[in-house]
């Protein structure tokens, strides 16, 4: 297998006495597509949020290219090869979708005029060359997700943290946004995605890890985790007899 | 032709025209677009901060009274530096200068406040350096200071501060068409939309932050300077003044806020309604002004620039409709 680009020991985080994440390991490597999957409130966009910088870590230690992030603030870590799209689209309403992403080419390393072309090469590879020139308040949902991933491929990631690309989407942009993902693989960079939906994530990834409260309950091929009785029990419950004692 | 070589060119006969008015233009007319020219460049400022990133200060009367004060007590200090106009450039840079680094150091704490705690956090500066510079004895701000005019021998003063505020707020509004078209305005746009999404595209959002208000607050504290040279005499009270603090802000939001010609627009508009044709009902000027504030605001909430451009994009949507429908 190729090099980890991203390993976490022991990642832990609490927020006064709740701890949302507890002693979670991972590796992920180098080009391939990783999935992250737990039940609503595993606390999958908490990892996020470390790994990203937004909350410090409580105990435990995350390094990206075999470098400690933990003394580097969030716009570093972008610089450093970091990109994350949100849950929830948070595009700039008033931009243009080519402004939008311009916004995320211009603070890489590069010239203006290189990131002209990296404006343009986003906007291919997610397919919204279309609509570059509309502002992005009037997107539909699909559209938006597909802008918040060109925006965080533009910044030249190595890793893309992707947080349910696919939620709220209807089967065909769900289709379109996995076909996204595998264009921003070809691209070389490293796809970490947290995903509701099911086919999505076993259709796209590599190697999934499941969390549930907090803990790593699974790792495992899709084939793997879709059998494991851990992870069915976490999202569907235990079985009714054993719950009764 | 571009609508960008349309904007220069309508900027540069609106700069030749300006500079031609004096000549036929009568007391009262000068006075009032000397006024402008003061009011619309505080606007402009502003607005780079307030526009730009969405740090709305309501105490940027702070660097008005910083600036005034600064000029006053550097020229009884060490001046005078010259006589005539160019005694004002040390001064007028100097005051810049101070309320650049003031600002940078203030930011520390202040810039980290969001929204609507880092407005009343400008509102407290503003007040507490009034207070300081009105109590303490050495600022002299309760008995006042005196500048020394600058106006040449033969030239009518309402003339000079014309062109004077008139070069300043083309200085403003040139520095915020650079801002806006650079990485510098892109970063200030990403932080005012979304300051978490716009750190994690990499953009270092204390430094923008800092940058932009620096900026903001020489400017003002240049604009401050020279109208306290205007003024001739100052006490806190001239220059702390919260109506200029709200000014900037009314003035934004009335033609169109963090855009480059809204500041500019709704300063006119502002001044032309409380000055020429209010002028006469003094008694009733504030109310009215008051009813056409909220008026703007509720009618177009993104002031004249944003329906301007509503209305354009509305007529374009249409022709697309239409030439859509004609095609099928």
């Amino acid at each position: 297998m190729s090099q980890i680009i991203l390993s976490g020991r022991g990642v832990s985080k609490s927020f006064r006495g709740l701890k949302a994440i507890q002693d979670v390991d991972f590796d992920i490597p180098e080009g391939s597509i990783f999935g992250l999957i737990g039940p609503n409130g595993a606390g999958k966009s908490t990892l996020f949020n470390l790994i990203t910088g937004y909350y410090p870590l409580t105990a435990g230690e995350i390094r990206f290219k075999d470098q400690d992030l933990s003394p580097l603030p969030t716009y570093r870590r972008n610089q450093a090869g970091i990109a994350r799209a949100f849950q929830i689209s948070k595009p700039f309403p008033a931009l243009t979708v080519r402004e939008n992403i311009r916004v995320g080419a211009m603070f890489g390393d590069a010239s203006r005029a290189a990131s002209e072309d990296t404006v343009e090469q986003a906007l291919a590879t997610v397919g919204l060359q279309d609509l570059a020139d509309r502002t992005a308040e009037g997107l539909t949902v699909g559209a938006l997700r597909k802008l918040e991933v060109a925006r965080a491929f533009a910044t030249r990631p190595t890793l893309l943290l992707a947080d349910e690309p696919c939620a709220g989407l209807n089967p065909v942009e769900t289709r379109e946004m996995v076909e996204c993902l595998r264009k921003v693989r070809e691209h070389g960079v490293t796809v970490w995605l947290v995903e509701h939906d099911m086919k999505a994530v076993t259709s796209i990834c590599d190697r999934i890890i499941v969390i549930d409260a907090g803990k790593k309950i699974a790792e495992g091929s899709p084939q793997e985790i879709v059998a494991d009785p851990k992870v069915i029990a976490a999202y569907l419950g235990e079985p009714l007899e054993e719950a009764g004692h | 032709m571009s609508s960008r070589t349309t904007a220069i060119a309508i900027t540069v006969l609106l700069v030749l025209v300006a500079a031609l008015l004096p000549l036929w233009m009568g007391p009262f007319f000068t006075r009032v677009i000397q006024l402008f020219f003061f009011s619309a460049a505080l606007a402009v400022a502003w607005n780079i901060l307030g526009g730009f990133s969405g740090y709305w200060s309501f105490g940027h009367a702070a660097f008005i009274g910083m600036g005034a004060f600064s000029a006053a007590h550097l020229v009884a200090q060490l001046g005078p530096f010259g006589s005539g106009p160019w005694s004002m450039v040390v001064p007028v840079l100097a005051a810049g200068l101070i309320c650049g680094v003031f600002a940078a150091i203030i930011a520390y704490p202040i810039l980290r406040l969001r929204g609507i705690y880092f407005a009343i956090a400008m509102l407290g500066v503003s007040q507490v350096v009034g207070e300081l510079v009105n109590n303490v004895r050495w600022f002299q701000g309760g008995t006042g200071v005196f500048l020394q005019s600058p106006v040449p021998a033969g030239m009518r003063p309402e003339v000079f501060y014309y062109y004077i505020f008139g070069a300043l707020l083309l200085l403003g509004f040139l520095i915020s068409v650079a801002v806006r078209n650079a990485r510098f305005g892109y970063a200030l746009f990403a932080i005012r939309e979304d300051e978490d999404t716009a750190m994690m595209l990499g953009v270092a959002t204390e430094r923008y932050k800092i940058m932009a208000f620096v900026l903001s607050a020489t400017l003002v504290g240049m604009l401050g300077a020279v109208y306290g040279y205007s003024v001739g005499y100052l006490t806190t009270y001239t220059v702390f003044r919260l109506d200029f603090s709200l000014n900037m802000i009314v003035f934004c939001l009335i033609g169109g806020i963090g855009t480059l010609y809204g500041p500019i627009i709704g300063t006119a508009i502002m001044l032309f309604i409380t000055q020429v044709l209010l002028s006469r009902f003094l008694d009733m000027h504030l109310l009215i002004t008051g009813a056409i504030v909220v008026t703007i605001i509720l009618l177009m909430p993104g002031g004249v620039i944003g329906a301007f451009n509503s209305l354009r994009r509305k007529s374009s949507d249409q022709a697309n409709t239409t030439r859509a429908e004609a095609a099928r």
